[in-house]
């Protein structure tokens, strides 16, 4: 997905004045960056201007990049930063407290309530899109650390090492926040799907 | 006398993303499968965990802009034009 020592070398080119690395970077980069801007702003419009001030901001500070350190990470954020930037701009959406829809469990640790079996929804392909519309708005209702980490690693599908480093987190700390990010978007998926049962129990 | 067998919550909380993500022992994995086969709660709330992750990988923005590099190339030298390095 990335390569590092292909990145330091355009850097460099960058650095050095080099026509064309910059275009190159930007060839390079810009389907990412946008996908990564779109995760927190969700709209094409918003995603496409910090898509800009993200590379603005790459060619202006590109000079101060530390090249001991991992450009893919370092650029992740700035974009990230731009993307932050255009949304404080905008009403603020509240946020969840997402302990509130974590699974309940009784004091012997079973389930507290029915778990419906709602899966039969994502196999037809018109119900599939509208669920997946509705966690895109769940996950933009989530507390920006989990809501990051989702969108990256489940919808991006970057490596769990790179939201990592972009973020600057363990992997404790990654893998504590993609999980209780799921188990929000699951219970919220449930609320909204019919619970219709399998048409043919098992077995 | 033998471990006690894990609870749906620490199922459910502790271990579920381990067994999704495949980073567990063979002989741990074997005792979670047991229990999601021998429970209809556990059992459902793995398969809507996983219509879950399904259902976010159909989110990714598939169209960019067609036209995203060459507006961003554009951008960039008008503000270097103006001299707001």
């Amino acid at each position: 997905m990335v390569d590092e020592a292909s990145d330091i070398d355009l850097v460099r080119r960058i650095k050095a004045g080099e026509d064309g690395a910059f275009e190159e970077m930007v060839r390079r980069y810009h389907a990412r960056v946008y996908s990564l801007a779109y995760g927190v702003l969700r709209n094409a419009e918003d995603a496409e201007e910090a898509t800009q001030d993200a590379f603005w901001t790459l060619h202006r500070k590109i000079g101060t990049f530390d090249e001991s350190k991992k450009f893919f990470s370092w650029f992740y954020r700035v974009a990230l930063n731009a993307a932050y930037s255009r949304a404080r701009r905008r009403p603020h959406l509240p946020t969840v407290a997402i302990e509130d829809r974590m699974p309940k469990f009784s004091g012997d640790g079973h389930f507290a309530a029915d778990v419906p079996d709602w899966s039969v929804a994502v196999e037809d392909e018109a119900s599939a899109r509208e669920l997946a519309a509705r966690a895109g708005e769940f996950i933009a209702e989530l507390p920006p650390p989990y809501r990051d980490v989702i969108w990256m690693y489940d919808v991006e599908e970057m490596p769990s090492s790179e939201v990592a480093e972009t973020l600057h987190i363990s992997i404790p700390a990654f893998k504590s926040r993609l999980h209780r990010a799921r188990l929000y978007v699951r219970q919220r998926l449930s609320e909204v799907s019919s619970a219709r049962p399998r048409a043919e129990a098992a077995g | 006398m033998s471990r006690d067998e894990k609870t749906c919550k620490a199922l459910i909380l502790d271990c579920l993303l381990e067994f999704e993500e495949g980073a567990m022992p063979e002989a741990e994995r074997e005792e979670l499968q047991r229990h999601f086969e021998m429970c209809p709660p556990c059992m459902n709330f793995l398969t809507t965990y996983r219509a879950t992750g399904k259902t976010l990988k159909m989110l990714k923005p598939r169209e960019i802009p067609p036209a995203l590099a060459e507006t961003v190339m554009v951008f960039v030298r008008s503000r270097r034009a103006k001299g707001e390095e």
